[in-house]
């Protein structure tokens, strides 16, 4: 009974997982690029949602879009002032553009909101519902089940449209989307901005359900980096499985060895697909 | 650089580093240029990987940890005087690079990046729960020294010279291997993994060599640290920061050349220190925010460093001067 | 212009004689210098505590007889020595235990401090409080729980507050008291946050439970920027204890007792160490669903009109919020320091030192609830002590020792239910 406890707050977790990391396998699937500072953006989302909460009382609705938007829009900034450049550079520039970047932001957080962690007041989102035996906070049960619909969502998003095949398109071949005629520059803009603004939503659910600071940036880039290392780097839908598997490798580690030992299976796990398979279960290496 | 001897850079640098303590002889000082040293050695040995033959390590700290740890753990589990865990810090840094290297020196370079941050994060938390090593309450080193050998000196002198024959062995060793077959291997790389393959260059054992060597002497810094320091924690031996710090102070300079990670030290570090005591308060939080500028900016106009700019800024006197 | 040479050269000199015998003969100022985390992770806990050093200098500067017998209030200044004004240098270490190493070198051969004080994380004290003895300047440790700073044989180390193993054994005797009173505890759980702090309590509670026979159903550490602590409390229902203690944050303190209720989880009672369950912010965000929890606290406010109440209103008049118990502990032993000063009668270190050593205060000149506060000879007081206080409505209130009991101590806790 309780293990079935830990297994739906694993997958429910793992779900925010997979939406956050379904935009950095975008960005690594697009342009070969691992954005260091991923976990920031995460990061991000939550404390816009905090301001949203605390400036103009907005309830869930209003700071999910909110954050969506205001960390898509940084995306595309990034992109533009940033990332375009360094493309085509050394390795060092394109690794230590993102890692500073998250340096950046984590300490400028850090800065104006202090190293202590916050959580949303509560939120019309509150109580807990029992479903035969297993208690789910009413919280992390919409943030998990939102965030599930937001990544099918975003598979479609690339898969169904036309805007979504353009960026698969300069994904695949850069040179002959170009003779298409689709400028890769624009699409990759609007990969940045996607990634950023999942990542925003992503932070804005967890906000939802969880308390945070400025330092959880780091470990949800890390978390990601792992998701994507396992569903395979550039596959959306790899990101969603990989996602609930994390999450739940994560809770019943948790719960079998101890909380200490969550973390260090997932990186351990990390390590170990780079060893034996680092295209991950459904992607291009 | 050649120049004629009297003003040759290289020698005014060495004696102005070797007079300095004769000169700025005050405990604090002392201390600045003894941290220094430990910055400019660790971020050396960083750039052999890191700067010559390009593969971004941004999780050196596990070496730096390691390192730092064994000679206390020598001490506090055998009593032995904490400078002969040194080699061992040193072998079980080179096993762990191979280790990392093998799989991940395979694929591109951001794999090998990413892996570096996971590995060292595991084994910081690892520390952190493990009993033998302090937990996170962490080690101590013999409060006073029980004989010579302790290296638990009162004033920080000797850990000056001491610190500074290491960065004068390791900047030898790097400019010989600059010279050799090893530092051409390291440059086709970073230029050109495909191409240097066609060359003939053993891509993937060159790089692995490189790791180790920089893990090596990371090593080597972690337990000057932890000795001069006589104190190691998971937070101090294993955390994000120092990785960050090796990684900015190499790159500000000039990552892949043979002064760059020195000069990037003579400037962050007395910098840091400004930051420290005249803020006072605003401490951690804006030195972060300044070294993430900092090296965005690099990322972005200028990853060759202040050697690369001092190029860019005056190119035709010095490109006379030094045609070669 | 030769003319003025003579004059000019007794004026000077004249002068100069004044001078020097101004700066010896009148008040001298006392330099502490104190080492603390005031940005980074602990920042909130260095804010807090600078504040309360403020108040105390305040206090032993300022004539304050309104404070009663606590130890120079009455007078302006320290009075052995001529009213001489204690002057606080202060420097943030971050939790960097080399920077915390570097910064009491410079206060010591650049500020010229007389004393030292800090450092918060333990980290931090055991490599500050290294230099100290290195140069011989007494070093008065405020707050750092690790046994061993006081067990390495330094002289110049001394250590007000009470320790992780005091604390141990505080529990421990509650247990047993509580069991003569016929509640049943046949089993405990400890969680700890696993930083040094945490794990030090967590350590010394689980051996002395071991001495008193008291099975440790589970021991769980955990880090405290966990953002989801369900796979702990479902641990914690499993193993079904009769008491959890809590070695917490403010963040995951908080994060507990949440999910506890979520998970609609109640031990029958719940002690969190201080830190967390102290912080302001704990109690408005979780007195609805933790209901007679039980924290411990060496401070109390007290009645009004009390001298403990008018320092209160003091430090809330400087900083908006009540004393902390952190904060107030390392006040305590900021009093205990300047005492020791005034006995020596000067800014000799050894003086200081052996003044230290000598230090003998009783309970009614201490606002803190010692027994008193008398070093042996590690530099540990001996005579440190702690209540224990548990939340009532939206307050603690003082249950343990039955001694000094302000209430009587439910048992079990109510939780969320009423």
């Amino acid at each position: 009974m309780l293990l079935i406890q830990v297994i739906v707050g694993g997958l429910l977790l793992g779900a925010i997982y997979a939406l956050f990391s379904s935009g950095l396998t975008l960005i690594w699937g697009m342009m070969n690029f691992i954005n260091f500072a991923h976990g920031e953006f995460v990061m991000l989302g939550m404390y816009v949602s905090l301001l949203v909460v605390v400036w103009l009382g907005g309830g869930p609705a209003a700071f999910g879009f909110t954050a969506a938007f205001a960390l898509f829009v940084l995306g595309v900034v990034v992109y533009l002032s940033l990332i375009r450049f360094v493309l085509r550079g050394p390795m060092l520039s394109q690794i230590l553009s993102t890692f500073g970047l998250a340096l950046l932001l984590r300490y400028t957080a850090f800065w104006i909101f202090s190293a202590n962690f916050v959580s949303l007041p509560q939120t019309s989102l509150s109580g807990t519902i029992n479903i035969a035996g297993v208690l789910m906070p009413v919280p992390q049960l919409v943030a998990g089940v939102i965030a599930v619909m937001l990544t099918f969502g975003l598979h479609l998003l690339l898969t169904k449209t036309t805007v979504g095949s353009q960026l698969l398109a300069v994904s695949e071949d850069r040179g002959a989307a170009m003779l298409m005629g689709i400028k890769p520059d624009r699409m990759q803009a609007l990969a940045w901005g996607l990634s950023a603004g999942a990542a925003g939503i992503a932070g804005a659910l967890m906000a939802i359900a969880y308390p945070w600071s400025p330092s959880v940036g780091e470990t949800f880039g890390l978390t990601a980096f792992v998701v994507v290392a396992l569903g395979g780097f550039g596959s959306v839908p790899g990101a969603l499985f990989a996602g609930l598997i994390i999450g739940l490798i994560q809770g019943l580690s948790a719960f079998w060895f101890g909380p200490i030992y969550k973390d260090i299976v997932v990186y351990a796990l990390f390590v170990a697909l780079l060893w034996l398979r680092p295209q991950g279960l459904m992607g291009k290496a | 650089m050649k120049k004629t001897p009297a003003f040759n850079p290289t020698v005014l640098l060495a004696a102005a580093l070797l007079i300095y303590p004769l000169i700025f002889s005050g405990a604090f000082y002392l201390d600045i240029g003894v941290t220094f040293l430990l910055a400019a050695i660790s971020a050396s040995a960083w750039n052999i990987v890191g700067g010559y033959a390009g593969q971004v390590s941004v999780g050196h700290a596990m070496f730096f940890g390691l390192g730092a740890y064994a000679p206390l753990l020598c001490y506090t589990l055998f009593g032995w005087a904490p400078i002969v865990g040194m080699p061992f810090g040193m072998a079980l840094s080179v096993a762990l690079a191979v280790l990392i290297g093998i799989p991940t020196f395979r694929l591109t370079g951001h794999y090998f990046s990413m892996a570096t941050i996971a590995v060292a994060e595991l084994i910081r938390i690892y520390f952190g729960t493990w009993d033998l090593v302090g937990a996170a309450i962490g080690l101590q080193g013999p409060a006073t020294a029980r004989g010579w050998w302790d290296l638990t000196f009162r004033s920080e002198l000797p850990y000056y010279y001491i610190f500074l024959a290491v960065l004068a062995f390791l900047l030898g060793l790097t400019f010989m291997i600059e010279r050799r077959r090893f530092g051409y291997y390291l440059r086709a790389i970073k230029a050109g993994e495909r191409a240097a393959r066609s060359l003939g260059v053993p891509v993937q054992q060159t790089k692995i060599k490189a790791l180790a060597l920089s893990a090596a002497f990371t090593s080597v810094a972690g337990s000057l640290y932890s000795i001069k320091t006589g104190f190691i924690d998971p937070e101090s031996g294993f955390g994000i920061l120092v990785s960050v710090q090796m990684v900015i102070i190499a790159a500000l300079g000039g990552a892949g050349r043979l002064f760059g990670p020195l000069v990037g030290a003579l400037i962050l570090i007395p910098l840091q220190t400004a930051t420290n005591t005249w803020f006072g308060g605003g401490g951690t939080g804006l030195t972060f925010i300044l070294y993430g500028g900092i090296i965005v900016l690099i990322a972005r106009y200028e990853p060759g460093g202040l050697f690369d700019l001092w190029e860019h800024v005056r190119p035709r006197r010095w490109r006379r001067k030094h045609a070669a | 212009m030769k003319r003025f040479r003579l004059p000019a050269a007794v004026v000077v000199a004249t002068a100069l004689v004044l001078y020097a015998s101004g700066l010896s003969g009148a008040a001298e100022t006392v330099k502490i210098g104190i080492i603390w985390p005031l940005t980074g992770n602990a920042a909130a806990a260095g804010q807090a505590s600078k504040a309360a050093a403020e108040v105390a200098a305040d206090i032993i500067n300022n004539a304050h007889p309104e404070l009663g017998d606590l130890p120079l209030a009455k007078t302006a200044g320290l009075p052995n020595m001529g009213g001489a004004k204690l002057e606080l240098v202060f420097d943030d270490h971050q939790g960097n235990p080399s920077l915390a190493q570097q910064l009491a070198t410079r206060l010591i051969t650049q500020d010229k401090v007389n004393v030292l004080m800090g450092a918060y994380q333990s980290s931090c004290s055991f490599t500050a409080t290294a230099v100290a003895e290195r140069y011989g300047v007494p070093f008065m440790v405020g707050e750092s729980a690790a046994g061993n700073i006081t067990g390495r044989g330094f002289k110049w180390v001394f250590r007000g507050t009470p320790i992780a193993s005091d604390y141990a054994r505080t529990y421990m005797r509650f247990f047993s008291e509580m069991k003569k009173q016929g509640k049943k505890i046949d089993s405990i759980a400890v969680v700890n946050e696993n930083t040094d702090y945490g794990t030090s309590v967590a350590d010394a509670i689980v051996d002395e439970a071991k001495k008193g026979s008291i099975p440790v159903a589970a021991r769980i550490p955990y880090s405290a920027s966990s953002t989801d602590v369900s796979a702990q409390v479902l641990q914690l229902k499993e193993k079904n204890p009769d008491v959890v203690i809590f070695i917490s944050y403010t963040a995951d303190s908080i994060l507990y007792m949440k999910t506890m209720k979520n998970l609609d989880y109640k031990p029958p009672m719940v002690i969190g160490d201080d830190t967390g369950f102290s912080d302001p912010s704990f109690i408005p965000a979780v007195a609805d669903v933790a209901q007679g929890a039980m924290n411990r606290s060496a401070w109390a406010i007290g009645k009004p009109g009390s001298t403990t109440y008018k320092i209160n209103e003091m430090y809330k008049a400087k900083t908006g919020r009540d004393l902390d118990d952190t904060s107030a502990r390392n006040m305590q032993s900021f009093f205990a320091l300047a005492d020791a000063i005034n006995r020596a009668g000067s800014t000799d270190p050894e003086k200081i030192r052996e003044a230290l050593a000598q230090t003998d205060l009783k309970p009614e000149q201490l606002m803190m609830g010692y027994q008193g506060v008398k070093f042996d000879n590690t530099g540990q007081n001996i005579l440190a002590a702690t209540y224990l206080i548990q939340l009532q409505d939206k307050k603690y209130e003082l249950v343990w020792p039955e001694s000094a009991a302000i209430t009587k101590l439910e048992w079990p806790m109510a939780g969320w239910k009423k």
